[in-house]
């Protein structure tokens, strides 16, 4: 152990979790019992309690000093493993970064699942995977999509596994507006269903938001369909050879286009006739 | 002239596709996507077989009319992907656009590539770091969408934001 986390461990904890989510096993611990709801609330999708204490990671939060103080005040740290990842005064921004981090370690630990940061949807059986950047407007088609009748798996990450199906990642939506961390929408509260099972990928549809754009994509080959989707995966320099045969079994079976976006509408009604035609063909 | 050597020294990792070819630079974390004539020229770059041989080679393998120019032009698209040992010669008193058109009845030529993103860059960014609203919590302590870099932090103790590299600091 080192002295680090030793001299970490010296600290008094009274509340922690260990859990576990889609298969990585991770510890949470807290100074101040007072904070342990909110971080329950902030812990990644599908997280299951675990009795047992042995973790693959522990993340620790050292609660300082809610309101500044004469003299020295105590910051909020939050440790990854041994290392000081975050410090802060302000708490809600520590525990933003906690919720940020342990998302992130299991994105990228997860075993036999490779994520790929897309919006992900539902429609007859087959899922439409919108890959894309922060910002690229795959929120609001996803919404759209929703809108049209199609039914919710992510906004955030396509979890696929072996076989190149996609499993939900039901994170309420992020619709951003003016604030750019956005609020958070269930899907539930769009009124459209969320989807529990694995589904086969059908359409990989990769698009920019551009303000009066037209969508008129062009299709794309099974293996720029990869690189597409490999451009936004969690794990593609860390497990390359696992990314490529997972992603490599999605592009065979999918159509894949590709083009930048106007109007969320218009584009979603394409998709799902897109869809639609592929799966009647 | 022979065509030149694929890159030696370097790890690989190749997976086929009926009609393409994947290949991953595990040192330069860049992955291409050769056509199936790109992929079966570049296996066949030795250093030793001459254009004419290799076109042969690839036109038995792939059923397709291959001839010296469409090698060329792969192999031209081969050394810009980084897929040849360096200082590649191609035969003088010729551009690109002339190997390009007589090689334009052949399909599957087509090189592309891309460098894959590292973990943060494949995640959720603060966009607009500098100007994001009072607030508590409002920096989002999240990583800054390039081309900025680091994360979003509160600057100074007070509420304005700015991306800074490595953890946050007040």
């Amino acid at each position: 152990m080192t002295t680090c986390l030793a001299r970490l461990n010296r600290l008094a904890w009274p509340a922690g979790l260990s859990f576990s989510a889609y298969g990585v096993r991770v510890g949470v611990r807290v100074t101040d019992p007072a904070v342990m709801d909110e971080v329950v609330a902030r812990l990644p999708i599908g997280w299951k309690t675990r009795s047992s204490p042995r973790v693959d990671h522990l993340v620790s939060l050292v609660v300082g000093d809610r309101e500044p103080r004469r003299g020295l005040t105590r910051l909020h740290l939050v440790y990854s493993g041994a290392v000081r990842a975050f410090r802060t005064r302000d708490l809600t921004e520590a525990l933003q970064f906690l919720e940020y981090h342990l998302e992130e370690f299991v994105a990228q630990m997860a075993p036999g699942r490779v994520f790929v940061h897309a919006g992900v949807v539902g429609w007859k059986g087959k899922a439409i995977v919108i890959p894309g950047a922060s910002h690229s407007g795959k929120t609001s088609l996803v919404a759209a999509l929703l809108e049209a009748g199609a039914t919710y798996y992510s906004d955030e990450f396509a979890v696929l596994d072996a076989r190149g199906r996609v499993h939900p990642y039901p994170r309420p939506l992020r619709i951003r507006d003016q604030d750019d961390l956005g609020r958070r929408v269930t899907a539930d509260a769009l009124g459209a269903p969320s989807g529990r099972g694995s589904l086969p990928v059908g359409l990989v549809a990769s698009t920019r938001y551009v303000a009066a754009g037209r969508w008129r994509p062009r299709s794309l080959s099974p293996g720029e369909a990869v690189l597409e989707l490999m451009s936004h995966t969690v794990t593609a320099r860390f497990r390359p050879r696992e990314v490529l045969r997972v992603l490599g079994r999605v592009a065979l079976r999918a159509s894949a286009l590709k083009g930048r976006r106007g109007d969320a509408r218009e584009t979603a009604r394409s998709l799902l006739a897109r869809i639609g035609q592929d799966s009647g063909a | 002239m022979a065509v030149p050597r694929a890159r030696g020294g370097r790890r690989f990792i190749v997976q086929s596709l009926p009609e393409e070819t994947l290949v991953y630079d595990v040192d330069r974390s860049r992955a291409h996507c050769l056509g199936v004539v790109a992929a079966s020229v570049w296996r066949r770059c030795d250093g030793r077989s001459s254009a004419a041989r290799v076109a042969a080679a690839v036109g038995r393998e792939t059923g397709r009319a291959v001839d010296e120019a469409a090698v060329w032009l792969a192999v031209g698209r081969l050394a810009e992907a980084d897929l040849l040992e360096p200082n590649v010669r191609t035969p003088g008193g010729r551009s690109r656009r002339e190997w390009l058109k007589e090689a334009a009845l052949v399909g599957g030529l087509a090189v592309v590539s891309i460098t894959a993103p590292l973990a943060v860059e494949a995640a959720t960014c603060v966009a607009n770091c500098s100007s994001r609203p009072d607030g508590p919590g409002n920096c989002g302590a999240i990583p800054c969408c390039p081309p900025a870099s680091g994360n979003c932090c509160r600057q100074g103790g007070g509420h304005n934001c700015a991306c800074k590299n490595g953890a946050c600091n007040p």
